[in-house]
């Protein structure tokens, strides 16, 4: 496995934006949520997509996709195919756009790293992506490829203010809280609020996700701001 | 489920030259179309699975704009009118059908009777 270079926060959020706007002037701009991921992956950069039991393929469990990157050539584990199990539609997505951040970001060196296949051996993927909690930094930054992707900041701001009526962050402590309570879950989980869970639907993203865009974007804040000097 | 390597490829590669132009021709949104599933779609291209039903080879064609005919041939099956057009005078067209394949007649001269009986019928 490849020790992945360091990539600024801004370098991978630019890719996103880039790759957008390469799709954009192609297929013609993407005026609002969602995002094609699918057709990103597939028509933009040629790849080929596929569905396939992975645990079966790679005789480990929790595979969500893989990528040949010489073969141009992805697979995603057949239990998140959105057309079986709707429920599932953000986590298939963000498992494509997870696939296009290793495309954009790590192909060179996934490239550079790989020995020449044994003959008549069929090719090992350039990389396994497993749904595990503590992961490797290049999983790390094909996920944050994935948010930037999917849920650009411009749109999502948009959005918010089409559906909040202004820029104001949402305090959600309260609502943390009694969600947390309710659902009787551990002191570390944190429950997806409201407004999380109505944008992920326009978004067609997980309100996990949504909800960590969200925080990060510093519209929904966790805990209540301490009073301002100047109030 | 035995697969059909040459109906897969076939398939695969008149939806990906498809695809660069326009994205209606993506794995989900054909399936879609189609009317399956990604997952059945992505193995039947693979060669994993075997071709759908006639109907849905017959959409393919369609929407991939190439004669459903050649496709079906592909997929060993055959187009369900043709059943129906038999079924319609079982003796008679059985018979008629018979009678061609054993008289020998070449492709050539099955497309030139065919073609002698559209004119007649125009």
């Amino acid at each position: 496995m490849i020790d992945v270079k360091f990539i600024p926060e801004t370098h991978i959020e630019r890719a996103a934006i880039e790759l957008m706007a390469a799709y954009g002037q192609k297929y013609g701009d993407v005026a609002g949520p969602p995002i094609p991921a699918e057709e990103i992956l597939e028509c933009h950069l040629e790849l080929s997509l596929g569905f396939d039991d992975l645990a079966k393929r790679f005789g480990e469990p929790g595979i969500l996709g893989a990528t040949w990157i010489e073969d141009k050539n992805v697979l995603i584990d057949q239990s998140l195919d959105p057309a079986e199990n709707p429920r599932i539609e953000g986590r298939y997505r963000f498992t494509v756009a997870h696939e296009v951040g290793h495309w954009v970001l790590h192909r060179h060196q996934l490239v550079a790293a790989r020995s020449a296949p044994l003959l008549n051996k069929t090719p090992e993927p350039s990389i396994i992506c497993r749904a595990t909690a503590k992961k490797r930094p290049i999983e790390s930054q094909a996920d944050r490829f994935a948010g930037y992707l999917l849920m650009p900041e411009e749109m999502v701001r948009r959005h918010w203010t089409d559906t909040n009526g202004s820029q104001s962050p949402y305090v959600a402590q309260d609502e943390i809280a009694q969600l947390a309570a309710q659902l009787n879950l551990a002191k570390d989980d944190q429950p997806t609020v409201g407004v999380s869970k109505r944008m992920a639907g326009a978004f067609h993203v997980s309100g996990q996700a949504m909800q960590i865009r969200l925080i990060n974007l510093g519209l929904i804040l966790t805990k209540k701001p301490p009073p301002s000097l100047f109030a | 489920m035995a697969g059909n390597r040459k109906f897969g490829d076939r398939i695969r590669s008149l939806r990906e030259a498809k695809k660069k132009e326009d994205p209606a021709f993506s794995l989900r949104k054909f399936a879609q179309a189609v009317g399956i599933s990604p997952t059945f779609l992505s193995k039947v291209e693979k060669g994993e699975f075997a071709p759908p039903a006639p109907e849905r080879i017959k959409k393919m064609a369609e929407l991939l704009g190439v004669d459903a005919d050649e496709l079906l041939a592909l997929a060993n099956k055959m187009d369900p009118d043709l059943s129906d057009i038999i079924k319609d005078q079982p003796k008679a067209m059985a018979d008629f059908l018979r009678t061609a394949r054993d008289t020998g007649l070449t492709v050539e001269d099955l497309r030139a009777i065919t073609e002698k009986m559209r004119r007649q019928n125009d």
